[in-house]
């Protein structure tokens, strides 16, 4: 389809005013003279309050609020920003007698200046009666020691939830028997693979403020990909109207599911309807490693059995995640590490998956981009490698024999959903073939695989993966817009999507751009604000693209019809003889302007206001595919490695903004490789985050990765807006595998921990000797 | 960061008297990492109305002064010209332009930091630190100084040589910590060889400068004998970044790789 | 105390505590393009000119800027603006926190260097990390950027 707008090169409707500097972020919009709201931590990696006294930090000049748990409502909830009824345990409590991690929430003072919360903090005296902490999840369950004893909490519906044996959930199923059909196969390959807390680190901290307005409601502003759960629970945990509750998300700087949980909402909003002033609590950067989210932990087991001739036939998946001190998203992204993993494999006879998800006296694990894909990609794609190993056959072979193809489908599809039963889909779009083929080709596999010696301890190798994810949570996420005609002949286009600079805004925008058959100049959209934009569940699942997306498009057909009836109407035709460009209808003779025809509208003839809302829920998750292939030149002596290349070829249907498409694929990629080689979590054996800042968490640089080539394969989805599937995701799944696979591939050393450190490397040669 | 008074005094002696005074008077370098370090300060003294903030030739030479930042010791052409500008090569990769525009050649100094990626190749040259009273001290002498020091670092002083050198820190990222960083630099003939960051902070491989100093000739045998030497001669220990094993692992290799080098 | 200084073209004098570091001083005195995201030194996010050199605001003291010169964004729009266009160009604006500190070091980079070679131009904006963009769409916007302004 020939788009005038879609999969053009279009700038973003907001980049130039956030580099400009204008107030666009949270903090930015705080009211003036907001109280500085600021929470004491536990020290304690599990504790219970014994005594907590407040008396002095109360009366220090300038405070005014304390809170202890004594001092807010006792009802549990999950943080976790997901649909209700959450697939989340019901877990936390605002403020709570017991202290699960190093960071965890004991007080809240809220005062005039920085400077006096920071000293109120320090009057506040806790007497603690300090507790075992579990802080290894593979001992965790059954653990004599109980993270969760309190009475209070609940599951929302069956998801495995067993607190007394430290178990969030729990999660089994299988296709066929595993165990049968591993026996009869000629190789079988069982690793066991560890990756490890990621932290997001986006850049700007979490952060929100809360005010009263003239209506005397609340108003929040916050850095969050779901303003829509946030208002739910906070009216939930509060117990107030939802009515009574607004949730406005400003420009938000970075999210990658960090901030698809709620944070400081809690605290400022009690804090603003206990003083009837404006309030704001930033975290520090200690705070945002220690005390907000981290990617879940996992241990996976992977057996994988194939017959010599390199038909894959089996695949048994067993894995334990850590989801620290609360369950927020714990089921859903155990799932996701088998849902959106496996089905690449798809023509086996049998799957099993299953485990655990446990507590531990760790940071709270939450949703963090790839959502269980890249954990499960680091797990099945390394051990497929293996597998292509000892067959003797090429890595590239071996997938191409047992891949996912356009057409086809996996039984997994229909079993696993997010929390619940999944949805059946075919792949109607799936290019993997051409991604694996292509990406060979621009690595240049052929002259590299597996490595060349490229000086005296020198050997540069070659590595890769493929993977998929998913667009949007069929049958449960839902999006909405509203398109409204102004005088002069342009629109305003209302949407929850949630823009956290992945560019939601302009894609949305450039999709009802090209619908309405305009320019994008001439539609202004306004996202999350939940008193004045339609519903939306907001980032995540890749879904803002595909399912807001879908929305948008619905909405622009509508109104298109609006317009023709009413030019139709004023130009005396039929509604079928109007011809509309975007800016003019013709009808016969007679030519009236899309400009004229809306000012009319507004002021002179059959006054009234256009206006369409459409929503729109999926009935599949379409996946995006992808190949990813990395360079590394390696020093055989010491184990230090560079990353020179990674080629990423992508089928994400169409883009409907190619160059912000791979912004996404390649921002995804850099986090990955993050992930792979990087980002190591160190806690200490008090269960003390040690890697809780920057200058000990080492997020790559602008010189730590020499080169990427991205490329998008030719696909057009069908049931996406103009052919689009999703792409927000799929870029971090990679990575860890292709790179542990390029490591063996360059010494024949196999990594099963991330991250794939140059003194693991090193260790593994030394064996070798 | 809580501080009662910010004081820049006249003179030396006046800024001296006041760290007398009360050891919650604190003295800025660049006073970047200031806060991560202390979370309250009495006064905070700034010496940059004193004049050390220049670089000067002083002919057999160069005099830096406490206050010149890292960029501006970077970007001096003087120091580039020191043993193949083996210290612009060091003081590059210490994190970025901005954090070396804050950053001053005093405060790294005397931070006597364990990480320092500019006191290794210091160390591996001939450098003077110079305080305030009256006081000289050889770098090496000042990095094994046991006791509080109330003096103030006015000036570091390093000798101009010529000859091949070689510096490596190994880092994760660019923005990193060193693992391990060496320093090795023939000096007219004499082969220095420093290594820091063990985690502890620089020292010279005595026993191995010994030894390849001695011999009459570089052989690949004995370069690698030294390299062993070194990484046995110092004490290496472990961190959360790297185990001791590792780290003398490193040190082997790059005092090897740096020795071939200068040799050359 | 207070810190007199040249702020964006004007001589101004504010009142600090001795301690106030200059991010604070300068988001609190509405100088909203000054971001604070680390507060420690090492992501480059609160990057003002002083003097026309890069430094970072959330460690710098304010009252070390008595009497010089200190730039936001605010006073270099026009050519912020431009900027921008190089961004957008190549895809590289995505969620924009570190886009002020990094616009304000790119304009110190067309200063400082003469010819930079990509390894220069890597090496002088090392200290500006971001999360969202894998850097290399950056990259060639400041590359395009530099190329236009030779």
């Amino acid at each position: 389809m020939k788009t005038k707008v879609v999969n053009h090169k279009t700038p973003s409707v907001d980049g130039k005013g956030i580099m400009m500097g204008r107030p666009a972020f949270t903090d930015d919009l705080a009211e003036p003279n907001s109280l500085i709201v600021k929470v004491l931590r536990s020290p304690h990696a599990f504790a219970r309050i014994k005594k907590i006294d407040i008396s002095k930090a109360k009366v220090l000049t300038g405070v005014e609020v304390v809170l202890t748990y004594h001092d807010v409502p006792r009802t549990s909830f999950t943080r976790a920003g997901q649909g209700y009824p959450e697939p989340s345990p019901h877990d936390k409590f605002i403020l709570d007698e017991y202290v699960r991690y190093v960071g965890d929430e004991v007080a809240c003072v809220a005062a005039i200046n920085e400077s006096i919360a920071d000293q109120a903090l320090k009057l506040i005296e806790v007497e603690y009666e300090v507790l075992e902490p579990v802080l290894d999840f593979e001992t965790a369950y059954e653990n004599k020691n109980v993270i969760h004893p309190e009475d209070g909490i609940r599951e929302m519906f069956p998801i495995g939830f067993e607190p007394k044996k430290n178990v969030a959930a729990a999660y089994d199923m299988h296709i066929g028997d595993v165990e049968e059909a591993l026996a009869k196969c000629d190789i079988v390959v069982d690793e066991t693979y560890y990756t490890q807390a990621q932290a997001h680190a986006m850049l700007e901290p979490h952060t929100a403020n809360a005010r009263l307005d003239y209506h005397n409601r609340l108003v929040i502003y916050t850095s969050t990909q779901t303003p829509y759960h946030v208002r739910r629970i906070i009216s939930q945990t509060l117990d107030m109207p939802i009515s009574k509750i607004r949730v406005i998300k400003p420009r938000v700087g970075g999210g990658f599911g960090g901030k698809q949980a709620l944070h400081s909402e809690f605290f400022v909003s009690l804090v603003t309807l206990k003083t009837k002033k404006p309030s704001k609590m930033i975290y520090s950067r200690q705070e945002v490693f220690e005390s907000s989210y981290t990617r879940h932990p996992m241990r996976m087991r992977m057996r994988i059995g194939a017959m010599k001739d390199g038909t894959i036939k089996a695949i048994d998946s067993d894995s334990l995640s850590d989801t620290g001190a609360y369950g927020e998203h714990a089921l859903t992204v155990f799932m996701i590490t088998g849902s959106k993993v496996l089905p690449l494999y798809n023509k086996v006879d049998a799957v099993h998956f299953g485990g655990r998800v446990v507590y531990t006296n760790h940071v709270s694990a939450g949703a963090f981009r790839g959502y269980g894909a890249i954990q499960g990609n680091f797990a099945l794609e390394s051990a497929i490698d293996v597998l292509a190993k000892k067959l003797s056959i090429d890595p590239l072979e071996l997938r191409r024999k047992n891949m996912m193809d356009e057409g086809e489908t996996s039984p997994i599809f229909a079993i696993m959903g997010e929390g619940t039963e999944g949805t059946a889909m075919d792949m109607d779009t799936c290019k993997l073939r051409y991604c694996l083929d292509r990406g060979a080709e621009l690595i240049g596999w052929k002259d590299k695989y597996p490595f060349v010696k490229a000086g005296p301890h020198k050997v540069r190798a070659v590595g890769m993966a493929i993977a998929m994810q998913g667009s949007g949570i069929p049958y449960i996420d839902m999006a909405a817009a509203t398109i409204k005609l102004n005088d002069d002949g342009f629109y305003n286009l209302t949407v929850g999507a949630t823009d956290i600079g992945q560019g939601s805004d302009t894609v949305i925008t450039q999709i009802v751009a090209e619908a309405l058959m305009t320019t994008v100049d001439k539609v202004i959209i306004y996202s999350s604000d939940t008193d004045l934009t339609p519903f939306d569940v907001g980032a995540y699942a890749s879904s803002t693209t595909y399912v807001s997306g879908n929305a948008a498009l619905k909405a622009a057909l509508k109104m298109k019809g609006m317009l023709i009836k009413e030019a139709a109407n004023y130009l005396k035709v039929k509604e079928e003889e109007i011809v509309f460009d975007g800016e003019k209808f013709f009808a016969k003779d007679k030519v009236l302007t899309l400009s004229d025809m809306a000012n009319r509208l507004y002021y002179n003839d059959n006054q009234h206001q256009l206006s369409a809302t459409e929503s729109y829920v999926g009935h599949k998750s379409p996946p995006p595919f992808m190949a990813g292939y990395v360079e590394i030149e390696l020093d055989t002596e010491t184990g230090e490695y560079d990353i020179l290349h990674y080629v990423s070829v992508v089928d994400c249907g169409v883009t409907i903004n190619p160059m912000l498409a791979r912004g996404q694929v390649e921002g995804g990629i850099v986090q990955g490789l993050g992930m792979a080689c990087f980002e190591d979590v160190k806690y200490s054996n008090r269960g003390k985050l040690n890697s809780n800042s920057f200058l000990y968490y080492k997020i790559p640089t602008m010189l730590d990765v020499k080169k990427l080539t991205t490329e998008f394969a030719e696909s057009y989805e069908e049931s996406g807006p103009y052919g689009a599937k999703s792409v927000g995701e799929i870029g971090i799944d990679t990575p860890p595998a292709a790179i542990a696979n390029a490591v063996a591939n360059a010494t024949g050393v196999r990594i099963n921990n991330l991250p794939v450190t140059p003194e693991k490397i090193f260790q593994g040669l030394n064996k070798r000797k | 960061m809580e501080a009662n008074r910010y004081l820049r005094p006249a003179t030396l002696e006046e800024a001296h008297q006041i760290l007398l005074q009360d050891a919650k008077n604190v003295l800025l370098g660049g006073g970047l990492w200031l806060k991560k370090s202390t979370s309250s300060a009495n006064a905070l003294v700034d010496l940059s109305t004193l004049g050390l903030g220049a670089i000067k030739d002083l002919g057999n030479a160069v005099e830096v002064g406490a206050m010149v930042s890292l960029r501006d010791f970077e970007l001096s052409p003087l120091l580039k010209d020191i043993q193949g500008g083996i210290l612009i090569e060091a003081v590059g990769q210490i994190m970025g332009v901005a954090f070396r525009n804050g950053a001053t050649i005093g405060g790294s100094v005397a931070g006597r930091f364990p990480f320092s990626d500019i006191i290794t190749p210091l160390l591996a040259l001939d450098t003077t630190v110079v305080f305030y009273p009256h006081k000289e001290m050889s770098l090496k002498d000042f990095l094994s100084f046991k006791g509080r020091l109330s003096d103030i670092l006015t000036h570091v002083v390093i000798k101009k040589s010529k000859g091949p050198s070689f510096f490596k820190k190994v880092k994760t990222t660019a923005l990193d910590f060193a693992v391990i960083n060496v320093a090795i630099a023939n000096v007219n003939g004499e082969y220095r060889i420093a290594i820091g960051s063990r985690p502890s902070v620089a020292s010279l491989a005595v026993k191995s400068m010994e030894v390849v100093n001695g011999a009459k000739k570089l052989s690949p045998e004995l370069i690698v004998m030294v390299a062993d030497l070194a990484s046995e001669e110092l004490l290496y220990a472990s961190t959360g970044a790297a185990s001791a094993e590792y780290r003398k692992a490193l040190a082997r290799a790059y005092v090897k790789r740096g020795l071939e080098e200068v040799s050359k | 105390m207070k810190v007199n200084f040249n702020l964006n073209g004007r001589n101004v004098s504010y009142d600090i505590p001795p301690g106030e570091y200059l991010a604070d001083t300068l988001r609190n005195h509405s100088f909203l393009s000054v971001k604070k995201a680390c507060d420690e030194a090492v992501c480059g996010a609160c990057t003002v000119l002083l003097d026309g050199r890069p430094i970072l605001s959330c460690s710098f003291l304010s009252a070390r800027v008595e009497g010089r010169n200190v730039t936001t964004v605010e006073a270099v729009q026009d050519d912020v603006d431009e900027i921008s266009n190089f961004f957008s160009d190549e895809g590289a604006d995505q969620c924009g926190f570190c886009n002020t500190g990094l616009a304000l070091t790119i304009l110190a980079l067309r200063k400082e260097l003469k010819n930079p070679t990509d390894e220069d131009i890597k090496h002088f904006v090392v200290g500006n990390l971001c999360r969202c963009s894998g850097y290399q769409a950056q990259f060639k916007a400041i590359k395009n950027y530099l190329e236009a302004h030779k």
